[in-house]
């Protein structure tokens, strides 16, 4: 790979990263605000409840393309305990390779959905300020991408991350 | 055809193919065999975005891994020292709770065992705990928290069993108030045991007023917050989403602004770590909602309760079907998914024996905590056999006494719907 490509790759990474908190940030933000209004002032804002179950679809997609990279999607690991070296890289490429293909099916089946209710552009439902094809988007986008990162992870060898980022045993008193 | 693909899934399953493929399959061609379109399973995987409990899950997450990474471990293990310590078996009475309480805001088991066990393993093994009792303690301890407020699994349970809408309903609250009391017992079975098991060790002076306040103190900033969650859910003045929000909001100001233990700039990579667990279990759920839908369209679980009924006449041989096949799911897989997976149809056959859908929940999650340390292949095995350096079958063997004990603590939860009812009805 390029020193630029690498480059590209870590900025990228940063950005992912980077949008993945802010989202989650933004929807500790906001749901503290409805408590604070509705307890101390009875008021709320409306668009509000719909925002952040959007988040949460936003940030499960996020966190789920994430897993991706670490490995860390949940799976049975009874290969990587009773096959052989040779046997594992194997079933690797076929199982990631599988997953892969599956998320492209469900990049292009998204596709059709935002398609619809971009087409449509009548389905805004209640309180929603934005079409409602918008939060939509992170389904092809993220099954679009999963995609990508499966087929790379499926010629990759497995990752290994650390449980905790500051360690007990290994931390200071 | 259908047993061909049927099979060929079940293979590349057991070839470690990520869950969320094996369903979002199952669902594709399920829609397909029922001539509705692919973006049909889109539609459905899109309700993530219409489920208002779902809200919870990230936020609770998030204040979970934010403790974690924080010095709280420490914090919490020194307080419950200095309180209990001195106590007949003290010290591993402090690792039971202090497990429990951890294990209840990350949801997550394997956590607490990397982040407790670093701490209590030394301390259980210095203060004279032989070494296959410390293991065998700290690794049935790591899963004890789920059946607590806020614990994740629970929330997953009521946001699954809801789309049933049960009479009675399953609400979080509901599960949170069901797990209390079985979760004391589980808590109490255990300390019992620790204390029979260490009375020939020396126990330690009884901790000084001074220590104890110092310690106190310690943790004031964490202190107050599992009184804050049990006081506000419990009394129903603060509904589980509510709570999490609270709760997130204040535990990320605690360690990011007031204690500084996690650095600004290290809050996205600590973020990112508690959405990859997040991540993986709704794409998961998501799936399973389409899955879910054409398994109730083709009368699936109807079907499976007839087919049951032949051969289990009573509640209470569906009861202990129903338990060793949790133990070998949860074993098999971890807590979440087979919540996911399982609810779905279980549920409704359940509910045709008369169980209680808020029992039938803390019955779920209490036989899947076992099964997340059971041998040969239960996660914690392995999480404990890396954490503690050492073989994997030390640890099962360490932990023989322990699965009977949970097991005891599961039959009189399970055969005693009372214990799980008592304060939700």
């Amino acid at each position: 790979m390029t020193f630029a490509a690498q480059r590209g790759l870590v900025w990228l990474r940063r950005f992912e990263n980077g949008l993945l908190a802010l989202l989650v940030l933004i929807l500790v933000g906001l749901a503290s605000a409805q408590i604070v209004l509705r307890d101390f002032f009875q008021t709320g804002i409306a668009w509000a409840d719909p925002l952040m179950r959007d988040l949460v679809l936003w940030t499960g997609m996020l966190g789920a393309l994430a897993a991706v990279r670490d490995d860390r999607h949940i799976a049975l690991d009874l290969a990587d305990r009773f096959l052989a070296p040779h046997a594992r890289r194997i079933a690797r490429r076929v199982t990631l390779g599988f997953t892969s293909v599956l998320c492209a099916a469900m990049c292009w089946y998204s596709c059709k959905l935002v398609y619809l209710d971009f087409a449509g552009a009548t389905a805004t439902n209640g309180m929603r300020i934005v079409p409602a094809w918008v939060p939509e988007a992170i389904l092809p986008v993220g099954f679009g991408l999963m995609a990508l990162r499966f087929a790379l992870r499926a010629a990759s060898p497995p990752a290994h991350t650390p449980a905790l980022l500051h360690d007990p045993a290994t931390a200071p008193k | 055809m259908i047993w061909l693909v049927a099979g060929l899934l079940l293979i590349l399953a057991a070839l470690g193919t990520p869950l969320f493929a094996i369903i979002a399959a199952v669902a594709l061609f399920g829609f397909h065999l029922a001539g509705e379109p692919g973006a049909a399973v889109a539609i459905e995987f899109y309700r993530l975005a219409n489920m208002p409990a779902l809200i919870a899950i990230p936020l609770f997450t998030l204040a979970g891994y934010l403790l974690a990474e924080s010095q709280a471990p420490r914090r919490l293990v020194r307080l419950t020292n200095a309180m209990f310590g001195w106590l007949p078996g003290g010290l591993a009475i402090v690792s039971v709770c202090a497990c429990t309480l951890f294990t209840a805001f990350t949801g997550a088991t394997g956590v607490t065992l990397v982040a407790l066990g670093a701490v209590l393993y030394p301390a259980l093994r210095q203060a004279h705990y032989d070494e296959r009792f410390s293991l065998g303690l700290l690794t049935c301890s790591g899963s004890l928290g789920l059946l607590l407020v806020p614990s994740m699994p629970l929330i997953l349970y009521g946001v699954v069993a809801q789309q049933f809408h049960t009479t009675p309903p399953v609400s979080v609250d509901a599960l949170f108030k069901a797990g209390l009391l079985p979760c004391l017992l589980m808590v109490g079975m255990l300390s019992l045991y620790s204390v029979w098991r260490t009375r020939n060790i020396p126990r330690p002076p009884r901790s000084s007023p001074r220590e104890v306040w110092s310690a106190v103190k310690d943790a004031g900033w964490e202190l107050p917050l599992p009184f804050v969650i049990l006081a506000g859910i419990y009394t129903g003045r603060l509904a589980a989403s509510e709570a999490a929000a609270a709760t997130a909001m204040y535990v990320l100001i605690v360690t990011v602004l007031i204690r500084r233990e996690i650095k600004f700039g290290e809050l996205p990579r600590v973020i990112r770590e508690a959405m990859l667990l997040v991540g993986a279990i709704l794409i998961v759920l998501g799936f399973s909602l389409a899955l879910t839908n054409w398994l109730i369209d083709g009368d699936v679980p109807e079907r499976l309760f007839s087919a049951l009924q032949s051969g289990l006449s009573n509640r209470f041989a569906f009861l202990l079907l129903l338990n060793v096949f949790l133990l070998v799911f949860g074993m098999l897989l971890e807590g979440f998914p087979a919540i996911i997976i399982l609810v779905p149809l279980v549920l409704p056959v359940a509910l045709h024996y008369g169980v209680d859908p808020v029992h039938l929940g803390i019955i779920f999650l209490a036989n899947l905590q076992i099964g997340i340390f059971l041998p040969p292949i239960g996660m914690n095995i392995y999480i404990a056999s890396a954490r503690f350096d050492k073989p994997a079958t030390t640890i099962m063997r360490a932990s023989l006494p322990f699965y009977a004990i949970l097991l005891l603590s599961v039959m009189i939860i399970t055969y005693w719907p009372e214990l799980s009812l008592a304060l939700v009805r």
